[in-house]
Formats: C-alpha cells, sequence, structure tokens
C-alpha cells in the first residue's frame, strides 16, 4: 500500500531528521496526525519561530538568539584570555552549567572524522585561529569528546594552534565524582590513571 | 564458573524450552538437525554477544517469531548466582537485563559469563588466513582485561578514519590533509604499538602450552611453534611515514596490526602449507587449549568449555586424551554419533527436534 502525496512528504521530511529511519518517521507522522490540530501546530510553529529568532553566533558559532553574536561573546564580564573550544553548542550548555568557567567559547560544530566526510574545512577551525590571531586569547581549552574523534580533533588543534604561540591544555578524563573508586570501570580507572597530575606542596 | 539453567525462546529451533545443566561433563547427544549447536550457541551469545558460528543476530530469531528470548543463571567463580535475560527482537535493539537490572550498554554483559568454544569450523585456524589467528590471540586478550577491547575498537576505528581521509585524498595529499593524516598516524602508531606489545607478550606465554596441549591431543609429540611477524619492525610511527605515498594511492593502510601474522608450524614445516590434515586437527585444538589455558592462569576467569562436534574426527585415543587434558570445569560437549567411547560424563542431554531431555545417566 501506498500513502498519499501529503502523508509521504511528511514521512520523507521527518526520516531526514538525524536519528530517525523510516520506521520511525512513519510513527511521529502518525502520531502527529491523530494527535489534536493545536498539538501539531505547536510544533510547527516552534519549529518556524526557532528558525527565524535562532542563528549561529558570528563570533563562536555557539546558538544566538536576537543578534549577530550569542549572549556570551557579548557579555563584557567574560574573560577573552580563555578560550574554551567544543564540537557543540549543547556542550557550552555542559561546561556553564558547572558555574567554573568564566572565559568565552568557540564552537566547532563537529569533530573530525574522515568517515562522515569531516575534515578541516567543515569544522570552523579557520575561524578559531582567526580568533587567536586576532582576540588576546592566552589559552585555549580544548574540550572535545574523550573519543576518538574528539581526541583526534583536540590533536589536530594543537598542530594549528602551538605555532601561533598560544598555550594549548586539554580537559582531563577521569573519574566520577561522588563515585567510589571500587566501582569505576576498568577503562575510566585506566584513563585517568594515564592522565594523573602531580601533587605539589601547595606553595605553588 | 557454570551455567545452572538456560530458558529459551524462539531461539533458532527452539519455540520454548527450559535445560538444566549439571557441572562436570555434560554431553548432549542427538541427530543431525535437531538443535545441539544451537544450544551452545545461545551459552556462546550471552558470552560474547554473538554467535560462534558468524551468524547475524536476525537468524538466531526463530522463523516466523519477532523476537527470541534466553534467559540464563550463572554462577560465578565467588558463588555469586546471576540472572541474565537476553531478548533479540527482530526490530530495534538487544536488550540485556543481569538480575532484572537493565543494562545500560551491552557491552557490560562482557566477560559475566566466559566460556571457551571449540568446533570443527577451528581448523580455520590453522588453514585460514591471518585474520583468523590474529582474531585467536586478541580474543584470549579481551577475556584477560576488557581494555583489550577497547583497544582493539580504537584500532578498527582509526583504520577506518585514515583509510577514509585516504580515499578521499584521490591518490593525492595537500598540505591540510597530510596535516590531518599525521594526526590518525600518531594515533594508529599509539594504539597498533600497543596492542603489538600484548599480542607478542601473549604468545610468549601462550607457546609452551600449545606445545604440551598438542603433544597430548596429537599422541606423536612434535616441536610446535608460534611466531608473531609483524608488518613493521620497531617504530611504527616512522613505518606509516615510509609507507604514506604506497598507502595514498592505494587508498588503504598497509602497515599496522591489521597486517600482521602469527606464523604456525610443526616440526620443521609451516603447519598452513605442509601438516597433514590430523595434524592440523590437533594443532587447531592445541591453539583452543593454548588460549584456555592462559586465560585461567590469569584468574580473570574460569571459562565454561563448549565443545561442538569436536570428537567425531577424532580416534577413541585421542578423544581420551582430549577429554583428559580439559580442564576440571563445567564441560559440554555435543555428539551426533552417540558418545565418544571414553567418555564418562555425568550427564546425558537428548535434544531431538529442538526439544530436549535429560537421560538418567
Ligand atoms: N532461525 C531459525 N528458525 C528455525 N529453525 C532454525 C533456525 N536456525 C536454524 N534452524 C534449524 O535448526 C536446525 C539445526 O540445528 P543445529 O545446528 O543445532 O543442529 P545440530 O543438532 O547441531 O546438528 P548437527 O549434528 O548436524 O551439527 C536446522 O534444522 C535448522 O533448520
Ligand atoms: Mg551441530
Ligand atoms: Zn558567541
Amino acid at each position: 500500500m501506498s500513502y498519499s502525496v501529503t502523508v509521504q512528504e511528511l514521512i520523507d521530511q521527518l526520516g531526514r531528521l538525524p536519528g530517525i529511519g523510516p520506521k520511525s518517521a512513519q510513527r511521529v507522522a502518525f502520531y502527529l496526525l491523530k494527535a489534536p490540530p493545536e498539538d501539531a501546530l505547536r510544533l510547527s510553529r516552534a519549529i518556524a519561530e526557532a528558525k527565524e529568532k535562532v542563528s549561529f553566533c558570528d563570533r563562536c558559532f555557539n546558538l544566538s538568539e536576537g543578534g549577530e553574536e550569542c549572549a556570551i561573546c557579548r557579555d563584557p564580564r567574560r574573560e577573552s584570555r580563555l578560550l574554551c573550544v567544543v564540537e557543540d553548542s549543547q556542550d557550552i550548555v555542559a561546561v556553564e552549567r558547572t558555574q567554573e568557567f568564566r572565559g568565552r567559547y568557540h564552537v566547532l560544530q563537529g569533530a573530525f572524522s574522515p568517515i562522515d566526510g569531516i575534515g578541516v574545512d567543515q569544522l570552523r577551525v579557520k575561524e578559531l585561529m582567526t580568533r587567536v590571531g586576532e582576540e588576546d586569547v592566552e589559552e585555549v581549552i580544548v574540550a572535545t569528546n574523550p573519543n576518538l574523534e574528539g581526541e583526534a580533533t583536540a590533536a589536530l588543534l594543537v598542530k594549528y594552534l602551538k605555532p601561533m604561540g598560544v598555550r594549548v591544555t586539554r580537559l582531563a578524563s577521569g573519574l566520577p565524582v561522588g563515585g567510589d573508586l571500587e566501582y569505576a570501570d576498568e577503562l575510566t580507572l585506566g584513563r585517568a590513571l594515564e592522565g594523573r597530575q602531580l601533587l605539589d606542596a601547595g606553595d605553588d | 564458573m557454570q551455567i545452572r539453567s538456560l530458558h529459551l525462546t524462539n531461539w533458532r529451533s527452539y519455540e520454548s524450552s527450559d535445560v538444566e545443566f549439571g557441572d562436570g561433563l555434560t554431553a548432549i547427544v542427538g541427530e543431525n538437525g535437531q538443535g545441539k549447536t544451537n544450544l551452545l550457541e545461545a551459552i556462546g551469545w550471552l558470552a560474547g554477544l554473538g554467535s560462534f558460528r558468524g551468524a547475524p543476530d536476525g537468524a538466531l530469531i526463530r522463523i516466523g517469531a519477532d523476537s527470541a528470548i534466553l534467559r540464563a543463571v550463572v554462577v560465578s567463580g565467588d558463588g555469586r548466582e546471576q540472572l541474565i535475560e537476553a531478548e533479540l527482537p527482530r526490530i530495534g535493539r538487544n536488550r540485556i537485563q543481569v538480575n532484572r537490572q537493565r543494562l545500560p550498554r551491552m557491552g557490560d554483559l562482557l566477560g559475566v559469563v566466559q566460556v571457551t568454544v571449540f568446533s570443527p569450523d577451528d581448523l580455520e585456524l590453522v588453514k585460514g588466513g591471518p585474520g583468523l589467528r590474529r582474531g585467536w590471540l586478541d580474543a584470549a586478550l579481551v577475556s584477560r582485561h576488557p581494555k583489550y577491547g577497547a583497544l582493539r575498537s580504537d584500532l578498527e576505528r582509526v583504520l577506518k578514519q585514515r583509510n577514509a581521509l585516504l580515499r578521499s585524498a584521490g591518490g593525492r595529499l595537500d598540505a591540510d590533509a597530510e596535516f590531518t593524516l599525521d594526526v590518525w598516524d600518531s594515533k594508529l602508531a599509539t594504539t597498533g604499538t600497543a596492542l603489538r606489545t600484548a599480542r607478542v607478550e601473549l604468545l610468549d606465554e601462550m607457546v609452551p602450552r600449545l606445545g604440551e596441549a598438542y603433544d597430548v591431543v596429537a599422541r606423536r609429540p612434535a616441536a610446535v611453534a608460534a611466531s608473531y611477524e609483524s608488518s613493521w619492525d620497531d617504530d611504527l610511527s616512522a613505518a606509516l611515514m615510509t609507507a604514506r605515498g604506497h598507502d595514498v594511492r592505494r587508498g588503504v593502510t598497509t602497515v599496522g596490526p591489521h597486517r600482521d601474522e602469527v606464523r604456525l608450524s610443526i616440526g620443521a614445516a609451516p603447519a598452513r602449507t605442509h601438516a597433514s590434515q590430523g595434524e592440523q586437527r590437533s594443532l587447531a585444538l592445541a591453539l583452543r587449549l593454548g588460549a584456555d589455558s592462559v586465560v585461567r592462569a590469569s584468574g580473570v576467569a574460569q571459562p565454561i568449555l563448549l565443545l561442538d562436534d569436536v570428537f567425531s574426527e577424532l580416534d577413541p585415543h585421542r578423544a581420551a586424551a582430549l577429554l583428559d587434558a580439559l580442564p576440571r570445569s563445567q564441560r559440554l560437549l555435543t555428539s551426533a554419533v552417540g558418545l565418544p567411547t571414553p567418555a564418562r560424563p555425568d550427564q546425558v542431554l537428548y535434544v531431538v527436534d529442538g526439544a530436549v531431555r535429560v537421560a538418567a545417566a
């Protein structure tokens, strides 16, 4: 059996979303068709409104609402000395939740992955280099994911940034806080051991 | 470790069956095509999250059914009893629970059930390509420590990424591509070197055990050797650099642990090309026994032994020698030709058309 053109179009559009295969697309489409009209309209309005109001920041490529630059780039209290490089905007939310970081960000919009056709040109690397050259950045903190692609991206950034004379650091990957050492899985514990740090007397 | 009971729903030829296993030696007998291997395959799946026959998960679900379910009670070395439940649906992800707790990642099951599988296909370890021997060695590494599983998947991913980059370069590299290739090369160099070091160490430990096992099952002692032949000398980074031009033209990575070989020989002759059928079969058994023995020696696992149809090819003397050489943990063997003559099983299970019956021993 085949669906009407209208229904098929809805399924096709949903199927183009990341992580949604043909089966899920069908399920979501039928859910929407059965839902009260207000619900479906609210979703379509939310999409339209977000697309209209939200764009990417000209400077750091974070999501930005109401302006060329995002709220963090516009905030004068943020230190421009420290620049934290992340893969995606969601990662900024995670770092911000710690309330530990008062510097600025740069979003690469992905990680280096030739399998997915993502190389230097697909990431915001050249833009990062321009910023490091023009802004008074002293330290770039590379906070890409602790997986293979994230590590490769970090190594790549080091290669590009080191010659520019800026300090480049990497987030340590280690043990979850609040967990018992005895319950940490071998891999996490192993990585934490590899990334161990020197404890000094504290008089710096 | 031990498996106490196994329930199967819509697994291969089984519609719904419950099997209780004794400790010691269990013989699973029945005519061809009745479901003996299917039963061992279910236990193997819980240990390795896949079929030891290499069948895709879809083939494990009974034809006409939507999902297969396995439920096993296992006892680990320290006496802890665990209930493992796995559901393999035709559509969607597999689901696994241990003691009624859903596992967040499938891989967390690895190591809960440990098995050593012997099958007639093992002959390929001796006769087949080098990938099978690398897989044999790596599987023993992973049984000893899960970090080697992570190392292997990192390596596979680096190779995929590097090869994708090589192919996209289309035969020539610009400056940016050289730069990015450097990054993958350095990842490949660290993971590759770590894997080779681990393999070589394990093989060193394995060789004397291989020799002993061979002498037992072959009943004609011979000097068995296994040597690691690497695709690079001592510096993988340098070797990758030397091969770079070649790799770029071919679009593949030509040095690394994925191109290494484990050479087996009996006496002075290479086993793959010179040994007789019987010698090759004995060596294949020795490879399984040797790997099982290094895993046991490390103390991390006391695997259940699954012997699928290995006695039909052995004369009674060699069958007796093999039975005798097996470690005294739980042993499950299948046979379509009745019991191997010298076997004195503690339990006999008859399999007829997907139903399992306990025979009065
Ligand atoms: N997904 C499935 N659904 C239904 N039946 C299946 C499925 N997969 C395999 N079978 C059946 O299971 C039977 C094979 O079972 P198995 O390989 O366990 O036999 P066996 O007892 O080990 O035989 P042999 O002595 O020949 O090795 C075959 O008849 C096959 O058709
Ligand atoms: Mg069989
Ligand atoms: Zn910004």
